[in-house]
This record gives C-alpha cells, structure tokens and sequence, in this order.
C-alpha cells in the first residue's frame, strides 16, 4: 500500500512522479515524436495567423487550381487561395474545436464519473444507465441529431461532441473511484470528518488524474476528427472558413482534377489523429499501465 | 476502447493510400472501353438527379420532363432551338382576335396500349387537367381557357376567354395521355405511363433508374433507332464521369466543368455545349432594408465581377447575364452589363448612407455549385464592406423558408443565390412569375417581392396582345425597367454541357436543361 505513503508528504513524491513519468515516457520513440508534432501543432494554432506566407481569405482569381509548386507549397484552392497558410490558419479552429468540445466533455465526464462511483447506489445507477442510453447510439449519429436540434455552426458542434465524450469519461473515471474509494488513505480522511466533497475532489480526484489524462490525449483524435467530418456534412464550420473538414468538403469535386486539394487537408488530419493517438498510447502505458487491454 | 483507436489508425491510414494511389493513378485508364456487356442497341444515360413523377401534366422538374418527353407527345412541341413545331396535329390556326386556336390532329397514331388517338382522346386529357382544379401543374397553362370542341375526328378547337400571347408555348407544355389508361389507373397514371412517343415504359425503380423500350408501332416509322434506353440516377459528379470514361453511360448531363479539359483529350468522348436559357442571379429582397435603396442594389451588381465569375464559379463555361432573361429565350433584349467598377460601387454605397456596408444572410442549396458561387458573392460584396453569412439549406428547408411566408413582411429571405429556366421558352414564362406582384411566394417565385405597378401592367399588357411585333416591344420595355430598377444581381447564363460516347448520335439537351432522345442512334 504504497498509495498512503504517497500521500503522507505530497509535494515531494508528486516532483518525483513527473520526473519518473519523464523518464519512462522518454523511451517511448514514437510517442515522444507525436508529443513534438503535437507541440507544434500548438505553436501553429497560437502564432499561425501571422506567419502564413498568403492572406488565407484572399482571392486570386488569376490562380486558380494551381498544383503544388515553391510558390504555393500545397497549391491553390477553386478561388486561388493558397492552401497551406488555409491549412495552418485551420490548425486553431479544427485543434480549438478539438481540444474545447473534449474538455468540455472531460470536466462533466469527470464529475458525473467521480459522484456516480463515490455514491454509488441509486446515484450511479441512474447516470450510468444514462451513459448506457448515449453509448448505445453510434456517435457521430447522436453529434448528427444533436446538431440537428441546435442548428448547425462550429459552436453547436463542440456541444455535440462533448456531449457524446461525457458518458466514456464518467464511466471511465467512475471505475477509478471505485477503485481508490476503497484505499485505507480515504477511509482514514473520512474517519476523521472531512466533508464528502473534500474527499471526493481533494482526494479521489488526484488519484484518477493520470487515467483522465490517458484518456483525453485519446479522445481528441476523436474528437478532432468528429469536428471534420461533421464540418464536412456541412453541419459545422461555415464552408468559407478555413477549418479543415470545410476544406474537404469544399474540395471533393475536385478529386480528378486537382489532388493536391483534397490530399493536404486529408493528409494534416490524418497526422494529427494519429499522432494524438499514438501519444496516448504512450502515456497510457507510463501512466496507466493497468487500463491497457 | 484500444481497439477502437487502433481501427481509426488503420482507416486512415488506408484512406491516406487510397487518396495517394488515386493521385497517381491519373490519365492512362480513360480509353478503355466496357461497353462490351451491353446489347449493342441499347443506350444508357446517366444524370444527376432523381425523377420525382412520370405524370406529364403535373411534372415541375426539368428532368422529370426530360423522361415524359420521351414517352408522350404535345399537339405541338419544341425542336432544338425551342421553336414551336407541330407533333400530333399536323398543323394549327389561331384566330386573328387571338382567342380560337384549331389543330387538325395527325392520323394513324396509337397510343402504347392499343388506342387510337383522336380529336375525343385530346378532349379526354384537357378535361383530365381542367377537372383536376389546379392540383395539376398544367392546370396553371389553362387558366383562360374557355372549352374545348371536338369538331370531328381529327380537328379539335380550343376558346379562350381572353387572348394569351403564350398559349402555344403552353400547348406545348401538355401531352397527352391515353383516355384508356386515365380511366384504368386515375391518379397512378405517374406510375404507369401510356402515351404516343418513341419510347415505352417498363419499369422504373424509383431513385434508381427508369428503363424504357422502342415503341414499334411509332407513327413516324424512322424512328426509335434503339432498342433500349436506360436512366441512371447518378448524383455524385466524379461516378457521373467515370461512367462516361468506362463506357457504362453513353450519355451524362450535366458534365461537371472541372472535367471538361480532361475528357477533351479522349478520342472516345464527345462534349457537347448548348446555350441555356437557364439564368444565375441572386434574387435581392427588396421589401428589406436596406435593400429597398436601389443604391445599394445597384452598388450590389457593380462591385461584382461577372468576368471573374464567369472564370471562376464556371470555370469559363456560360456567358454574362445581360437581362432578365437568357437570349434563348423569347423576345430577349439586350440591357446592357453592369460593368464591374468597384470606385463606383463605393460611391454608391456611401450615398445610400451604408459607406461601411453592413451584414447580410445569402442563401442557397448544399449543391456544391452553389456553395462555390455564394462563396463567390461573399468576398466580391466583402469588397464594398457588406459582410455576407452563406447559409446553405437542403433542398427542402430552403424551399420551405423561402415559399411558406405568407405576406412580404413575414418572410426572412434577404439574398437567394438561384437560378431559373422557363421550361416552355417563352417571355412570359421568364417574366410573371419572377416579377410580376401577382407572383410573391407563395403564389410564385417574385423572391425578390419586386413590385413595379408599371411593369405590371405591361406584363398583363403582353399576355393580351397578339402582335408578336408589339410583344417584343413591351417585353423590351418590362426588361429595361426592371433591370435599371436591379431586383437582382445579375450574373451569368448557363452553358449546358453534356458528354457522350462517340458511337452514339441524336441524343441533345435542349436550353431548358431537359434531355431529348428521340433521334438516338448508335454506330
């Protein structure tokens, strides 16, 4: 029962824990080069807008279709539009709608997750027979219908998709806590009269952290990907705008004609799910070893 | 839960092969030929939409009157250049007062399932119309009509109650049905068509196809020359192409534009260009402000670049619109363009109070020529400051905003991007239900809610004169006050393009966008 010790001098043991994490995740190759990708994924998202090398709305109608050249590194879209400053202006709104819809979705995962497994009873049973309910609908159809009653928009598609991640995070976060709610640490705070809120966020919550952590990383290439597609049906970002799955979507009429439009919008989705993906993997197998199947 | 990732992984990963291996994979395989599998009389023709009804008198498609029309037969009909040529009757008079028309009706003719064809056959089917009190389409081309007299076997006269310059377009608008089969399937006749064409029903698997056969007891003996001719339902623009590339369809309209270049270089396909009378605009509401100043409408129309246009949402094919209607169509007048000049355009806008612009809704269909056009309009008219939403509804929704306001004030429409092609060519068809008062939704399609007493009462004018001269000359009137007055933006006529195998002859698209197969024929 390592856990109590732990918990007797927290600081300490919690530097140590991240220097650990650090040096174990160090070995993982790949995930470790996902972890960059992503990180300038970021840095594009944050600073984009003012290193493109084109205005990204800016037509040039004498340029249309053009294939990939030193000029316009991924070509020219149907209104000469240069396509890669379009692609890294996207990064913010395709990674913001990402990363908002699924931490939307983790924060009221989690505090469902955390009452339903801390309770239990008649508590856990209603709210995991609700997230039964929404697992039982494929989930970019339940995005579909929720969008469907919202009216599309990009707005209305990070509601969609942190709705269809809150029941996988409660479920996911609910198995922790019922595991640490039967640690001695947590039966020692409750005998001495600490508050069940206090126990639930100052204690259980620590202990499912690395688990909701694992389990984010993984959900927004998901999520992200959830974003395209619906962006794609014409559900999401308005097809003017930049974000990637308008782009695609934009672009499928040109498949024979002209490649380069639908192949670098395609190709910066795929690498960014499966980077998300495989560094999820990684900090699964440092951080979580148990939850790997 | 792993599992699941590791699936998405795949997937895309697959997908990002297939995407690669399809771009490489360009250009060599265009010329091989399939066509193998098919009876060497039968053709196959691919479009892009579904047939909503085979019920000549109640069609409201172009495509849907694409299939009737080659099944059934008006009295008169339309040939290449949509000018009036006789079918069933053999030849026609109108009287001078413009209010009797008499058709002597083509002998010998047999209706697919054996009846004969009479003056008492044509009497059958405008009673049909007339009884079914405006439910079916027809019925609005038969507003004054007066009766019908059969005089014997083979003359019919028709009396109007006034005299209505495009009653012959009209005619022409309405085949005939046989009596028989009225009597036997009453409302189904949409499901089991008998008519006098070329080409008889059988079968259409709804969404899917619609199969016909040659009629062998055609009246005119040189036709059908094939056996067989197969619709195909095909929406996606990429399968439309490689069908046509494959030689699985031997006939596809529309051809999308973006292939145009690539097909060109086959020996194998023909394109085919016809010029419309399909017409492009954005209809301006001008009931709203601040479009009710004209200013702003017209500073709409010069900030906009027809050329570009043209160029870009096109790609080249189709020309300026320079009216209100396509020059196909009848007693067309030039107006003049509204010539692209943004300083004008500016200058315009600040006298109309608006020097910042202001912010808009545009409208129109998920098509994905649409979207590319309202685009279009979107960062032309983001050039004098009006900041346009593109809002793109399905088909249905769209048509439901637009058509189910009941006054002017309630309807939120401000710009619709859309086009119109009058399917029975004439000037009145491109004009009354587009300008006219009378046609605000849901009566008609004024989008616009365009009101100008004088054109008006020059449209009820035209419907009353016989005079083609003195038509023209009102038509050329209504179409210089309402292009000065700017309802719309004014962008461009459709060129139609179609593609073909090159063994297969005769089959063209007329202006309106309909499809004719008559003279079909296969080397």
């Amino acid at each position: 029962m390592a856990e109590i010790v732990t918990k007797t001098d927290y600081m300490p043991k919690s530097r140590g824990k991240l220097r650990s994490f650090c040096a174990a995740f160090i070995h993982k190759k790949t995930a470790v080069a996902s972890f960059f990708f992503f990180c300038l994924l970021i840095i594009l998202a944050l600073i984009g807008p003012s290193i493109v090398p084109y205005n990204p709305q800016t037509p040039d109608y004498n340029h249309v279709l053009q294939g990939p050249s030193w000029l316009h590194l991924a070509g020219t879209d149907e209104y000469g539009r240069d396509v890669f400053s379009r692609l890294i202006v996207g990064t913010r709104l395709s990674l913001g709608v990402g990363i908002s819809s699924v931490l939307l979705g983790a924060v009221a995962g989690t505090i469902l997750g955390l009452i339903s497994g801390y309770f239990g009873k008649w508590v856990d049973k209603t709210i995991m027979r609700i997230c039964d309910v929404f697992f039982a609908f494929p989930d970019i159809l339940l995005a579909i219908g929720i969008i469907a009653i919202l009216g599309p928009g990009l707005q209305n598609v990070v509601i969609a998709v942190a709705i269809f991640n809150i029941p996988s995070f409660a479920r996911v976060v609910r198995g922790k806590t019922l595991e640490v709610k039967e640690m001695l640490f947590i039966e020692a705070t409750r005998s001495i009269g600490a508050t069940k809120s206090r126990i639930i966020f100052k204690h259980v919550f620590p202990e499912t952290f690395s688990t909701i952590i694992v389990y984010l990383t993984m959900n927004l290439g998901t999520a992200i990907l959830a974003a395209a597609s619906l962006s794609f049906l014409g559900l999401g970002a308005s097809p003017s705008s930049s974000d990637w799955g308008a782009m695609l979507s934009m672009s499928r009429d040109y498949m024979g004609t002209a490649f380069h439009l639908v192949f670098f919008p395609g190709l910066i989705i795929f690498l960014t799910v499966l980077s998300l993906n495989i560094m999820g993997d990684g900090l699964r197998d440092v951080l979580d070893p148990k939850s790997k199947d | 839960m792993t599992m699941n990732y590791k699936k998405i992984t795949w997937l895309c990963l697959i997908v990002a092969m297939i995407m690669a291996m399809t771009a490489c994979a360009k250009g060599p395989s265009d010329s091989e030929s399939a066509s193998s599998a098919k009876n060497d009389k039968d053709i196959t023709i691919a479009v892009n939409q579904n047939f909503t009804t085979l019920d000549p008198q109640n069609v409201s498609d172009t495509l849907s009157i694409s299939a009737t029309h080659a099944m059934y037969e008006g009295l008169v009909g339309f040939d290449k250049n949509m000018t009036i040529k006789p079918v069933l009757a053999t030849d026609y008079k109108v009287s001078k007062d413009g209010l009797v028309y008499t058709f002597n009706l083509r002998k010998n003719v047999k209706f697919h399932d054996g009846a004969t064809f009479d003056a008492n056959a044509v009497k059958a089917n405008f009673d049909r119309i007339q009884g079914s009190k405006g439910s079916l389409t027809a019925s609005h081309y038969l507003k004054n009509l007066k009766d019908i007299k059969v005089i014997d076997d083979n003359t019919v006269q028709f009396t109007l109650t006034k005299p209505f310059s495009a009653m012959l377009n009209k005619f022409a608008m309405i085949p005939m049905i046989s009596p028989k089969a009225i009597k036997k399937y009453g409302k189904n006749i949409g499901l089991h068509p008998v008519g006098t064409g070329p080409f008889e029903f059988v079968k259409w698997n709804q969404g899917e196809s619609l199969i016909l056969k040659k009629n062998p007891d055609y009246w005119d003996s040189n036709y059908p020359k094939v056996n067989k001719v197969t619709f195909k339902s095909v929406p996606e623009n990429g399968s439309r192409v490689a069908m046509l590339k494959t030689g699985e369809a031997d006939f596809v309209y529309p051809l999308p534009e973006q292939n145009v270049k690539s097909l060109k270089s086959s020996s194998d396909i023909s394109i085919d260009q016809t010029e419309s009378t399909i017409v492009r605009y954005v209809s301006i509401n001008t009931n709203k402000k601040p479009f009710n100043n004209k200013k702003v409408r017209l500073a709409m129309n010069y900030a906009l670049n027809k050329d570009t246009y043209i160029k870009v949402v096109k790609n080249g094919f189709g020309s300026k619109l320079d009216s209100t209607m396509s020059p196909k169509t009848q007693f067309y007048s030039k107006q003049g363009v509204y010539e692209y000049n943004l300083d004008k355009a500016k200058k315009l806008m600040k006298e109309a109070g608006y020097p910042n612009g202001f912010s808009a809704e545009i409208w129109g269909d998920t098509a994905s020529d649409t979207m590319k056009g309202m685009q279009f309009v979107q960062q032309q008219l983001a050039k004098i400051g009006i900041k346009l939403k593109v809002k793109a509804m399905e088909q249905g929704t769209l048509s439901n905003e637009i058509y189910s306001p009941k006054t002017p004030d309630q309807a939120k429409v401000q710009l619709w991007y859309v086009s119109w092609s009058p399917s029975s060519g004439d000037a009145d068809g491109a004009t009354r239900s587009l300008f006219s008062s009378e046609s605000f939704p849901p009566n008609g399609a004024n989008t616009a809610y365009y009101k100008n007493n004088e054109v008006d009462s020059l449209i009820k004018k035209a419907n009353k004169s016989t005079d083609p001269d003195e038509q023209a000359k009102i038509y050329k009137q209504i179409q210089k006050d309402i292009y000065s007055d700017a309802p719309w933006i004014f962008l461009g006529v459709d060129t139609i393009l179609s593609g073909h195998r090159n063994n297969l002859k005769g089959v063209y698209v007329l202006p309106d966008g309909s499809i004719n197969i008559k003279n079909a024929q296969l080397k």
